[in-house]
């Protein structure tokens, strides 16, 4: 009975890896593409000093670039590593591989996205879905990653019945 | 009749012993694991710190082609073949890798084959072995980890017909009786080592004919039920071997490291047979206060080592020759975190599961950060003592560090003596908090939608009547009264009455559920006073609410044990990683750009001197009534970190958070090589340039006092006229402004 839980589970895992990568369709996924090159640093323009005898208006806040998350060669090998661990059914040696990943990149909103995945692999959706909003706290201005942790956060949120928030999150800019 | 109550007293003993020591000593402890140490192109790990590692890890220089657990270092250059090493997630074969590390980091890595290696693990490093169902200070050896040379001379001292007595040696008590009628006084003892092990499990100290009635009957069952092999095991974990203050130090493996500071494995003859020789009377030959007994009872044993062939001549020489070599404690010997693990064990599994023989549990110890953490507040706090030099009482502390992303708890000290495993300060000790509180109270005002960092509150005296009809006149640390502040200031500057009036304003429930939802486990009181912090918390638990702060709103559950498996390498079912959104994302991150002020314009000034230049951090300093208790929160992109500084007897120290907690906090964080912290900014705030002082809207470089801060998008702020221009009011703003100056 246990054994064939397990089995299910584990075609589960493969459907779920299967699924993401025609959902990814013609876009590779984040840790098969070739490293971005760096958009120009996010450092937002510094105001030019106003002299003070002569008010300036106050000065057009910079619009922060649309950033870009990627994954670094060490926590793309172990995300890599991650689904292998996952496609075999083994959903916490794949956690535990993430948590490793996470431990070097903390705030890498892709590595939270994949947790959040595995979460919703292993029934949690309620896991997935905070692990899915982390991701979009920390993806901020990041629209292709912004737009992962959505689907994430979306499917959790069906996943638990709430499909009017769902919907909701599918409808934000970033879904489309 | 007689026979029949015999039958029923040992029979009654028998279940008594076998019911002790059954769950007690033929479970083979749970080893526990330091986390490892992870590499990759970029983690800051010198040459010299992987060195320094691999040493630690009883790795040996030589030609790594001839077997695991050997490198070789050249330069910069590492070649090095690993263990076979049992993870959490998976069974590593020994592998043959090449490393390169410059003095700061890793630089590249590969492995023999000459195949890229994007990240690769050293061996988690053994830090102990526990029982975790009876939660007991002790380091046990597991039967595989006895030293042939202990095994054989225990017994040559101590019991010589171990093997082939059946728990009593009768002859060996008429020897002694012999010997000892003789000399006129005890000069021997005819106990064996099961009776001794009876001795200290079940009985007291006094010499009745009954008592030894007794623990002979119950060394004959032990003898009955259980092998040889198992209560010599039993007998090397749990004799008396001397006394560390009030904690009493039993079994070989916590001597080795008590004595010596080093595991039992890696003891010298000498060493051994020092530890053997103190059987005899732990106080009597206590090597620390009696070092010239202890070395001639050391030699003696040494000398009947030689004599019966269990170490040849030239060893014995050569030991005898030897100094004692005590050392003090120290090495990776943790109670204060060995004590969180036991408790985080208890939570997060079954009692049954964790009864299962040969468990391993993975901690997320970082034994760099413990030493560090260690390191500054001994140091810190000898400092502290020597400037009060009238003083008896030494001042204690505590420190915890932990990952805010994950909740891992890195490392754990529980007081400034950080081998006694005494009173555990980091989770035991509940001090009121001072302010340390008030980030929840400006959390509460920012999430309110009612004020910015910008706004401007009232810093004047307030008096309010209590409930008890007394009445509560809060002031200033520095009695003085600043007016018209602006959040941002009076957070930074930690101004009582402004916060007071803020909080008041905002309702105490509020201020109260904040500090829950951030991870309080129990309601506070609703006095007016917790807005000042009179409510008590361990560092622990002060730890679990800035960890909400330092991630984002996110409250993740703290832990020290990432996974425990069984003898074959799968995992016991426990509550995975539990994270919880539990305040909202921009309010936090408004908060966070508040306490970023606190060490560049706040009480945390000082922390400058003892950061590498450029770091970020964030953080509030606190300080309760009359200076009892010095604490600093705080945090980097890193790491976060929790000191508590005091007086156990809650005496006033004359400390503040910034004199007495912060040091301390600063060296720890300096030897961590952190990250400055850099939260991502939520797509609804944005940075705004103000006015320190007044709260106006300015540029970086308009007003000498600019600090930035982050409000939601658009908000319209106040400018300073002299450096912005504030868009014109609109004819709305202005009849309203007109109306209010009839009406008023």
């Amino acid at each position: 009975m246990a054994q064939e839980y397990r089995a299910l589970r584990r075609v589960a895992a493969l459907g779920l890896v299967v699924n993401l990568s025609l959902l990814l369709g013609g876009c590779p996924s984040p840790w098969t593409r070739p490293e971005p090159q760096r958009s120009a640093p996010a450092i937002p323009a510094q105001p030019a000093p106003a002299p003070p005898s002569a008010p300036a208006p106050a000065p057009p806040r910079p619009q922060a670039p649309p950033r870009e998350n990627h994954l670094s060669p060490a926590t793309r090998s172990l995300v890599t590593q991650a689904h292998t661990l996952l496609a075999h059914g083994d959903i916490d040696g794949a956690s535990a591989t993430l948590d490793r990943a996470l431990r070097i990149e903390p705030s890498n909103p892709l590595l939270w996205i994949e947790l959040g995945r595995v979460r919703l692999v292993d029934g949690n959706a309620h896991q997935a879905e905070v692990c899915a909003r982390k991701a979009l706290a920390l993806a901020s201005g990041d629209p292709a990653a912004q737009g992962q942790a959505g689907k994430v956060l979306s499917d959790a949120l069906r996943a638990q019945g709430r499909n009017q928030e769902a919907a909701q999150v599918e409808s934000r800019p970033y879904m489309h | 009749m007689l026979a029949a109550v015999a039958a029923l007293w040992i029979t009654h003993l028998d279940r008594v012993v076998t019911r002790e020591f059954q769950g007690r000593l033929w479970s083979i402890p749970a080893r526990v694991y330091a986390a490892p140490l992870e590499l990759y192109v970029g983690a800051p790990v010198s040459a010299n710190d992987l060195e320094q590692e691999l040493r630690g890890l009883h790795y040996r220089r030589g030609d790594p082609a001839a077997g695991p657990g050997i490198y070789q270092r050249v330069g910069n250059a590492f070649d090095i073949q690993s263990r076979r090493v049992r993870f959490i997630d998976e069974l590593r074969s020994p592998e043959r890798v090449s490393i390169h590390a410059d003095n700061a980091a890793v630089t590249g890595m590969r492995l023999a084959s000459g195949e890229d290696l994007p990240v690769f693990r050293l061996d988690p490093p053994v830090i102990g072995s526990v029982f975790p169902i009876h939660g007991e200070d002790r380091l046990v050896v597991a039967p595989a980890d006895v030293p042939p040379l202990l095994r054989s001379g225990i017994k040559l001292i101590e019991d010589r017909r171990f093997d082939e007595h059946h728990g009593v040696d009768f002859y060996g008590v008429l020897r002694a009786s012999w010997a000892n009628l003789r000399a006129g006084r005890v000069v021997q003892g005819g106990s064996t080592l099961t009776q001794q092990l009876v001795k200290n499990y079940f009985l007291s100290d006094e010499q009745t004919f009954g008592r030894k009635a007794t623990e002979a009957v119950m060394a004959m069952r032990i003898e009955a039920h259980y092998s040889k092999e198992d209560i010599l095991v039993a007998y090397l974990n749990e004799v008396y071997l001397g006394q560390d203050g009030a904690r009493a130090i039993h079994g070989f493996g916590l001597g080795s490291q008590y004595y010596f500071a080093k595991p039992l494995g890696e003891l010298e003859p000498a060493e051994l047979a020092l530890l053997i020789g103190l059987v005899k009377g732990p106080s009597l030959y206590d090597p620390r206060k009696h070092p010239d007994r202890a070395l001639a009872r050391r030699n003696l044993v040494l000398k009947e080592l030689a004599e019966a062939h269990l170490i040849d001549a030239q060893t014995a020489k050569r030991a005898l020759a030897s100094p004692l070599g005590l050392r003090p404690p120290g090495g990776t010997y943790v109670p204060a975190y060995i004590d969180l693990v036991r408790r985080h064990l208890k939570r997060d599994y079954a009692e049954a599961d964790l009864a299962a023989a040969g468990l391993a549990v993975y901690t997320s110890l970082d034994l760099h950060a413990q030493a560090a953490a260690e390191r500054a507040l001994t140091q810190n706090l000898q400092r502290l003592d020597a400037r009060a030099h009238v003083r008896t009482e030494h001042l204690e502390g505590a420190v915890i560090v932990v990952e805010p992303n994950s909740g891992d708890v890195v490392a754990v000290v529980g007081g400034r003596d950080v081998d006694a495993s005494g009173f555990n300060r980091a989770l035991d000790a509940r001090r009121p908090i001072g302010s340390l509180v008030k980030p929840a109270v400006y959390l509460t005002a920012l999430e309110s939608g009612r004020y910015t960092a910008a706004s401007l509150i009232e810093d004047a005296p307030i008096e309010l009547k209590l409930a008890d009809g007394s009445v509560w006149a809060p002031q200033n640390f520095e009695r003085q009264v600043y007016g018209q502040v602006p959040l941002a200031r009076a957070l930074a500057e930690s101004m009582n009455l402004a916060t007071v009036r803020l909080g008041l304003d905002l309702g105490l429930p509020k201020v109260a559920a904040t500090l829950q939802e951030l991870g309080l486990e129990s309601a506070p009181a609703l006095n007016p006073s917790l807005l000042l912090g009179t409510v008590e918390m361990s560092p622990l638990e002060v730890v679990q609410v800035y960890t909400t702060l330092a991630d984002g709103g996110f409250r993740t559950r703290l832990r020290a044990v990432r996974a425990v498996l069984d003898e074959q390498g799968r995992p016991l079912k426990s509550f995975k990683v539990q994270v919880e959104a539990v305040a909202p994302p921009a309010a936090v991150y408004e908060l966070d750009r508040m306490l970023m002020l606190v060490p560049t314009h706040g009480t945390a000034r000082d922390a400058a001197a003892h950061l590498p230049h450029g770091l970020v951090i964030a953080g509030k300093t606190g300080t309760s009534s009359d200076t009892r208790d010095s604490w600093f929160a705080g945090f980097t992109g890193s790491y976060l970190s929790v000191v508590w500084v005091g007086y156990d007897d809650s005496r006033e120290t004359g400390l503040t958070g910034a004199a007495g907690a912060l040091p301390v906090w600063a060296d720890t964080m300096a030897s961590l090589k952190p990250l400055s912290f850099d939260p991502v900014a939520p797509e609804t705030v944005e940075e705004r340039w103000i006015g320190f002082n007044d709260g106006l809207e300015t540029t970086a470089t308009c007003s000498a006092d600019a600090v930035e801060i982050a409000v939601p998008k658009d908000t319209q702020l106040p400018g300073n006229p002299k450096c912005v221009s504030t868009p014109k009011p609109s004819v709305g703003d202005k009849v309203k402004e007109w109306l209010k100056s009839i009406v008023h």
